[in-house]
């Protein structure tokens, strides 16, 4: 009986230590599950792999993400990382080098 | 470039080095055109547009291609597989990239090839419903962002991120890019630092936190500093950048040649490729926008321009480069193909002539003129075709530098943190450091100057700072022990001179209520100035913390006192300049050293000043000059320039501790040395015994008046 008890109050050590060194990085832990969500062709359509509906098709992050209300992909894409200078592009952006037409990476050179 | 090149752009021998397209999340330029319409449905609507020359279209297939829509979890999802979609972009599978690259689905054939691309998607990460489920990051991993920062901010400034050799102590204590760089709006733009350069979007310039920001405030717990030790003018001077990334160890690039017509990058010398392994450190620059110090790497450009009839200086194209390379490869002798590095007059000259021939034509340009752009100078040749070499006054010689501000070290290791050495020292890198300004310069070898020249420090004005601060500094408390060693064996070996007459009947006024004022408040402020100084000279943070606070106040005593001191010290000329003459007698007093060696008492003569006295008068009203002079400028030092800074400051510290010198042996003889002539300073009177023993002329002026 006394070496049951030892074993088991090691066991008890070893998983309070195994705790005790996961919990920081469970607590500073960003990643989340996101809530399932379907994937959609660029027409809208659903994929569904496991049917084999449409599941020839790439999935649209325009159509998965952005559409029923979930995020604003109009608004998201108007930021400098999607849009690089796009969004600004002018023929007269640098009148003293004429070559550059944006303040971004596309229309730079 | 067009954006259907953009988008493809990338070395598919070398998948592992994004393209254009590849660090571009999608949406934007790589979905729509210039006219808001999507480049596919566009395209599939008028083909004709791929012949045309309208740039969206020239030459494209996003028919085909279909077009790269933003790609959420580029930078959502942990573990997103960068290398696929450089691969899958430079194939031509433009929408099937994200099912490839987040690892959703399997993606087989390439438009590239004319084939059509099949997707396989990964069963076990859907529900039973259809529906996917995956770990996605809210703010996104560091290792997301440095994909494509690793790249470019590696050339241009060393940086890296989760790297044990090019540690940042933000990232050992477990920061994140999002930390800092949040999203500012619903945009998705992210909180941008400063940046020397003008890079992008300027306009989203100081929308994070900088470290005084965090620091000040203790941002997600950053400690606040205290600086103690750091001298208050050199935090309003150097960027905090400046002393807490004293080197990288990541090598970034020197900078690049293009006269292949390729772009060539040079690695930090020494090192053998960038982003290798090496310890380096930082050229440092005073930023145009607030005029402080800040540590920069300047990516030295080799580039060619024409100037066109509208006098600009117009970039050639890497293919226009390559045209005028070609003509002349086999004529340069001993160059390595792939890195030509032309430095003679007759290699340039031989260039220049050959893009002026290669140019010629070409529709871009009203006017053939072609310059080379090397090293601050720009060469190019004059109407008789020799080679004509300036100071490169145009966009390329304006060289700022890339701004350095990661890669932050320890407090422990920043500059200054072993003391003032750790720059004012010939192993101080900031003003010795040598820093290369031309990659080969006349003859073929790098050209290189001090760090400190770059920032208006002369090395001359450092090397005569360098000198007060290394050699004198250190002696400086032997000087003064040893000089009092000195009193104190004068003391005993020669003793006080004669009685002080204390109960003798019928005293003198030897100094009015107005002379004793001015002798007290200059003895007051000096000591305030000493003390201070002291501090300052010493940098002793435990005497600032008690008196102080913060060196900043310190400063403030030390500026009101000095002013306090000058006033009193001009008073003084006023009141003492007659007295100060010398007179014949005063030779017997220097001939026999006014009394004071010799063992035992000579008498000597003396005015209402002994010659010894007028010495050190006349000496402190220089030294009073010169000390007023130096520190009243100095209270305006964050506007002077660095080199009259380093004069001044040397100036300053030398002569006050001669003046310290003087003043400890002036208080030894007014006080012990020659007992009863204090109180002369307290109420003004001596006895006549006294005033016959030490000032026999001014003894004798006087009764002679009174007859």
């Amino acid at each position: 009986m006394a070496g049951k008890s030892y074993v088991r109050w090691a066991f008890l050590g070893m998983a309070l230590a195994l705790g005790l060194m996961l919990a920081p990085s469970l607590l500073s832990a960003k990643i989340q599950t996101h809530a399932p969500f379907e994937l959609k062709t660029e027409d809208g359509k659903i994929i569904n792999p496991l049917t084999g509906e449409n599941a020839d098709q790439p999935y649209s992050p325009r159509q998965t993400c952005g559409t029923s209300n979930c995020h604003n992909y109009d608004q998201i894409t108007k930021g400098y990382h999607f849009q690089q200078g796009w969004d600004r592009v002018k023929d007269d952006f640098n009148k003293k080098k004429p070559w550059v037409l944006s303040d971004g990476m596309m229309g730079k050179f | 470039m067009t954006p259907f090149m953009f988008t493809m752009a990338g070395d598919p021998k070398n998948p592992a080095m994004p393209g254009c397209g590849s660090c571009h999340p999608g949406g934007g330029g790589l979905e729509f055109d210039r006219d808001g319409k999507r480049y596919d449905q566009r395209l599939k609507a008028d083909p004709a547009l791929a012949q045309s020359l309208d740039g969206d279209y020239f030459k494209s297939a996003w028919d085909k291609t279909g077009v790269v829509e933003a790609d959420c979890f580029v930078c959502h999802l942990p573990g997103y597989n960068f290398k696929d979609r450089i691969k899958q972009l430079i194939f031509q599978n433009f929408k099937w990239a994200s099912t490839s690259a987040s690892g959703i689905g399997q993606v087989s054939g390439t438009i590239r090839e004319g084939q059509a691309p099949k997707v396989v998607y990964n069963k076990r990460l859907f529900n039973e419903d259809g529906k996917i489920q995956l770990d996605l990051s809210g703010p996104p991993p560091s290792e997301n962002c440095t994909f494509c920062h690793s790249f470019s901010d590696m050339r241009k400034r060393g940086f890296s991120w989760n790297d044990r050799k090019n540690h940042d102590v933000h990232n050992l204590r477990g920061l994140e890019c999002a930390d800092c760089h949040w999203a500012i709006d619903k945009e998705h733009n992210f909180a941008k630092g400063d940046e020397n350069v003008s890079s992008v979007r300027d306009d989203l310039d100081n929308t994070m936190k900088n470290c005084r920001q965090c620091h000040e405030q203790g941002f997600m717990g950053a400690p606040r500093p205290a600086h103690l030790s750091v001298r208050p003018n050199h935090l309003d001077k150097l960027a905090c950048e400046t002393c807490h990334i004293p080197a990288l160890h990541r090598a970034a690039s020197e900078g690049f040649d293009v006269t292949t017509g390729a772009l060539v990058s040079y690695a930090k010398l020494g090192a053998q490729k960038v982003g290798d392994y090496f310890d380096w450190k930082p050229r440092y620059a005073r930023k145009h926008k607030d005029g402080k110090v800040w540590p920069v790497n300047n990516l030295l450009p080799v580039v060619y321009t024409n100037q066109d009839k509208d006098g600009i200086y117009y970039p050639l194209m890497a293919r226009e480069i390559g045209k005028g390379y070609e003509k002349i490869k086999g004529q340069l002798k001993d160059k390595k193909p792939n890195k030509p590095e032309l430095h003679t007059p007759e290699e340039i000259k031989l260039m220049l002539s050959a893009l002026s021939e290669t140019l010629k034509g070409n529709q871009r340009f009203q006017q053939i003129k072609p310059s080379y752009h090397k090293g601050g100078q720009i060469h190019y040749l004059n109407g008789k075709g020799e080679i004509v070499t300036a100071k490169d006054e145009t966009w390329c010689g304006e060289g700022e530098g890339f701004n350095i501000n990661h890669n932050v070290a320890p407090a422990s290791q920043a500059l200054g943190a072993n003391g003032c050495a750790d720059c004012h020292s010939d192993a101080g890198h900031i003003f010795t450091g040598k820093i290369v300004t031309d990659l080969f310069g006349g003859d073929g070898k790098p050209k290189f100057v001090t760090s400190g020249s770059l920032i208006g420090a002369a090395d001359w004005a450092f090397q005569l700072n360098k000198i007060y601060q290394l050699y004198i500094t250190p002696i400086v408390s032997w000087g003064i022990l040893f000089l009092v060693f000195g009193l104190v064996l004068h003391y005993t070996g020669q003793g006080p001179k004669g009685a002080d007459f204390y109960g003798a009947s019928g005293e003198i006024v030897r100094f009015s209520l107005k002379e004793r004022w001015t002798h007290l408040v200059r003895m007051l402020s000096f000591f305030v100035l000493l003390f201070t100084g002291f501090i300052f000279f010493y940098n002793n943070v435990t005497l600032l913390q008690v008196f102080f606070g913060s060196g900043q106040e310190a400063v403030v005593f030390h500026w009101v006192a000095g002013l306090i001191f000058v006033a009193a010290s001009l008073v003084s000329l006023g009141l003492w300049y007659k007295d100060a003459r010398f007179e014949p007698y005063d030779k017997e007093w220097f001939t026999k050293h006014g009394g004071y060696f010799g063992g035992k008492e000579v008498e000597v003569p003396a005015g209402r000043l002994n010659a010894g006295q007028k010495v050190f008068f006349w000496l402190t009203v220089v030294l009073s000059l010169i000390m007023g002079v130096t520190g009243i400028l100095m209270i305006f030092k964050n506007s002077l320039p660095l080199t009259l800074n380093f004069v001044l400051a040397t100036l300053h510290g030398f002569f006050a501790i001669i003046m310290v010198a003087a003043v400890i042996a002036h208080a030894y003889l007014g006080t012990i040395a020659n007992p009863g002539t204090w109180r002369a300073l307290v109420d003004g009177k001596v006895s006549r015994p006294w005033a016959k023993k030490h000032h026999s002329e001014w003894y004798k002026e006087i009764g002679e008046k009174k007859d």
